[in-house]
């Protein structure tokens, strides 16, 4: 038994967006402390790493620890309907097994919605020492992604110690985005060590895009040659991590 | 052809391409021509189709009508024959289009001449042969009025959903004029004028087709579907498409032959993909090939999710790319999630996409799927995407090469292309991120912790 209230229903759809870029069917655990999601696209190049403590809801009851798989765009749809200021409550239809989603504005909307078989698959966190840390507004990291992305469809990211640059080369034009640490864009930068790796453009924008809803400040952590770490901080205590495997050219 | 047949160097004669072509229809006439070619690499993605050079007619085009000319031309206002059945419904002019029946002036089963099903195997000049008979009535009607009193078009109608070929009568108003009409999409058909008169011999209506032409609340996408999986050809489909056969009754419209072929390849493989996406992924890295026409195919399989892309190489002297100096490469994809634009290349993207589905349909399995076509100077003409379609089929009859790597799948495809495999990587999406991206997985620590 289970029972996730969360005062609005936008926290909730911006969290469902988030998910949605990189998995189709969703498989949550619900625990004592919170609700918590960790999963790879189906290419397993990304991989979100997803967690609202207790405190995020309004309401929040589970008996035991549960899992539950969600075709999220079907959610989304649901959580589309939802208006401003309008809450929604997640549960267990007893009758028929099936995900309750109330939905109370001016009248309450009860929806069920079949649930999937739970994947067994366990997904652990890239064990990485990262040598750059760079703390950017969504927005200003956003802009500089649209940037590079006009002219190929990956980017090189390479840290010194008192900037970061995005540096693209397509077919036509090129295109070197510099930002200098301590602007608006880049709030702070730790570097031990100079590192660059390279990212496929496609997963860092739907990524940024998706996060920006919910998140004005994204950490970078990476290595050279390494995965990028990127941490989108949350209005409440949540978690939005997701994690982006490099391009390496070999010859 | 042989695979290792070195193809002639670019510099030799631009004008190869038409000579193979002059030769075939009037030996007399190559003294006769001078012709110049444009250097654009923009015919490959236009295809004579979409005017891109921003004339008004595509000079390719024009220049292969020319010598195609010498076709014997039909004397008379009144061809009296079988019809395969065949229909042709134009896209000038739209919403307004010409749309009648193709008559050869042949009084035998002529279903051949419109079964691409069946010609695989068969040479340019037999296709062109038996196309350049089809005589096209022309009756321009508006796409949105599929039904109603209008009996010419009620007749295309009937020829278009039948089963066998049918005894019609068309009276045109003057003598069909032009030579055989070219298109990338679409097969070649002959000479056409419009339609005075026609008379359609009684047709009988293909059963599977007829029960979905009288489902009005059935929707077009649901009833292309439902007929291919009950055996219905795809060729067959698209001919009862193009008629606005199809859909929720209001919706009901006709569509210009050329788009109701990619829509219906397009329809049918989303199908199939969504499929293919439930099935286990093959365990190890697979070729197929097919060459045809002077078009060879090798397709690569690699064992991941879904995704599909398609690559075509244009040879200096090849139809789209006459005067260009250098192989001109193309490709389009789609990741594991599909497309929502318009693959640049053209409808030959969807039906190798169709092909290569049937297959992993057949097998249970998904993959990563790569079409790669080199077009050799050989192919002179456009003769419709039907050729990408069962070129690809043929390729998916056959027993594939089998390989451990990825590596040892590119060298062996290598071998086979005259065009180096770096060319290749360098215009392909999918092939770059299968070598150079890496996986999140790879960065999990040797022994995954019980702890997640």
């Amino acid at each position: 038994m289970f029972k996730l209230k969360v005062s609005d229903a936008k926290l909730l759809r911006d969290m469902a967006t988030a998910i949605s870029i990189l998995v189709d069917e969703a498989t949550f655990k619900i625990e004592s402390d919170g609700l918590k999601l960790r999963a790879m696209d189906p290419s397993r190049v990304a991989m979100i790493d997803f967690e609202w403590p207790k405190s995020v809801f309004q309401e929040y009851e589970a008996t035991e620890p549960t899992k539950i798989c969600l075709n999220i765009s079907e959610l989304l749809k649901l959580l589309k309907r939802a208006g401003k200021d309008e809450s929604v409550e997640l549960g267990l239809d007893d009758k028929t097994g099936k995900l309750l989603v109330t939905i109370m504005g001016k009248y309450a909307r009860k929806f069920t919605m079949s649930m999937l078989e739970p994947s067994e698959e366990e997904v652990p966190t890239p064990k990485i020492s990262f040598n750059v840390k760079a703390k950017t507004t969504t927005s200003g990291l956003s802009q500089a992604i649209e940037d590079a992305q006009l002219v190929s469809d990956h980017v090189k990211i390479e840290a010194e110690t008192d900037k970061i640059t995005l540096s693209a080369t397509g077919d036509i034009m090129g295109a070197t985005i510099t930002i200098q640490k301590g602007t608006d864009a880049l709030l702070d930068l730790e570097v031990k060590e100079n590192a660059k790796a390279t990212f496929s453009l496609s997963y860092l924008s739907e990524i940024i895009k998706a996060a920006a809803a919910s998140s004005e400040i994204a950490t970078l952590e990476f290595s050279t040659d390494m995965p990028v770490k990127i941490d989108f901080q949350q209005a409440k205590e949540g978690k939005l991590t997701f994690f982006l495997a490099p391009r390496i050219e070999t010859e | 052809m042989t695979l290792t047949q070195k193809t002639p160097a670019p510099t030799q004669n631009p004008n190869n391409w038409l000579v193979d072509v002059i030769r075939k229809v009037n030996k007399n006439a190559l003294d006769q021509q001078v012709i110049t070619h444009s250097n654009s690499s923009l015919c490959v993605l236009c295809k004579g189709a979409r005017f891109l050079c921003g004339k008004t007619r595509c000079p390719i085009m024009v220049k292969v009508n020319t010598f195609l000319k010498s076709v014997p031309l039909m004397e008379t206002q009144d061809i009296d024959g079988m019809s395969p059945p065949s229909v042709f419904i134009g896209r000038i002019g739209y919403p307004n289009v010409y749309i009648g029946p193709l008559v050869p002036p042949v009084h035998e089963d002529t279903s051949i001449y419109d079964l691409p099903e069946q010609w695989f195997g068969k040479s340019m000049d037999e296709i062109v042969g038996f196309r350049s008979l089809l005589v096209r009535g022309k009756h321009r009607v508006n796409v949105q009025k599929p039904t109603g009193a209008n009996r010419i078009l009620e007749q295309t109608r009937d020829l278009a959903l039948a089963d066998n070929s049918v005894d019609i009568e068309l009276n045109l108003t003057k003598k069909p004029r032009g030579s055989i009409h070219l298109d990338d999409d679409v097969q070649p058909f002959g000479p056409s004028a419009p339609i005075r008169d026609l008379h359609v011999g009684s047709a009988r209506y293909n059963d599977k087709i007829e029960k979905a032409y009288y489902d009005t609340d059935l929707r077009a996408t649901g009833a292309v579907v439902e007929l291919y999986n009950r055996g219905v050809m795809v060729t067959k489909i698209q001919k009862a498409f193009s008629v606005g056969a199809f859909g929720i009754e209001k919706k009901r419209r006709l569509v210009p032959t050329r788009w109701s072929i990619t829509a219906v390849d397009d329809i049918i493989s989303k199908n199939l993909v969504e499929k293919v996406k439930t099935f286990p992924e093959i365990n190890e890295y697979r070729v197929y090939e097919s060459i045809y026409l002077d078009n060879v195919f090798e397709i690569l399989m690699i064992p991941q999710q879904w995704s599909y892309e398609s690559m075509e190489a244009w040879y200096p002297g090849t139809v789209w790319n006459p005067g260009g100096s250098s192989v001109a490469i193309y490709s389009d994809w789609e990741g594991n999630s599909g497309r929502s634009t318009y693959a640049a290349i053209g409808g030959c993207y969807y039906s190798a996409r169709l092909a290569v589905c049937e297959l992993l349909l057949k097998e249970q399995r998904q993959a990563t799927a790569i079409v790669l076509r080199e077009a050799r100077p050989g192919y002179i003409m456009p003769i419709g995407v039907w050729q990408v379609r069962e070129n690809v089929r043929n390729a998916m009859r056959q027993k594939p090469y089998m390989f451990n790597s990825l590596a040892e799948s590119l060298q062996f495809i290598g071998g086979r292309f005259e065009i180096p495999m770096q060319r290749w990587i360098l215009q392909s999406q999918l092939l770059q991120k299968a070598l150079f991206q890496r996986k999140i997985s790879d960065f999990f620590a040797p022994k995954p912790s019980a702890q997640a």
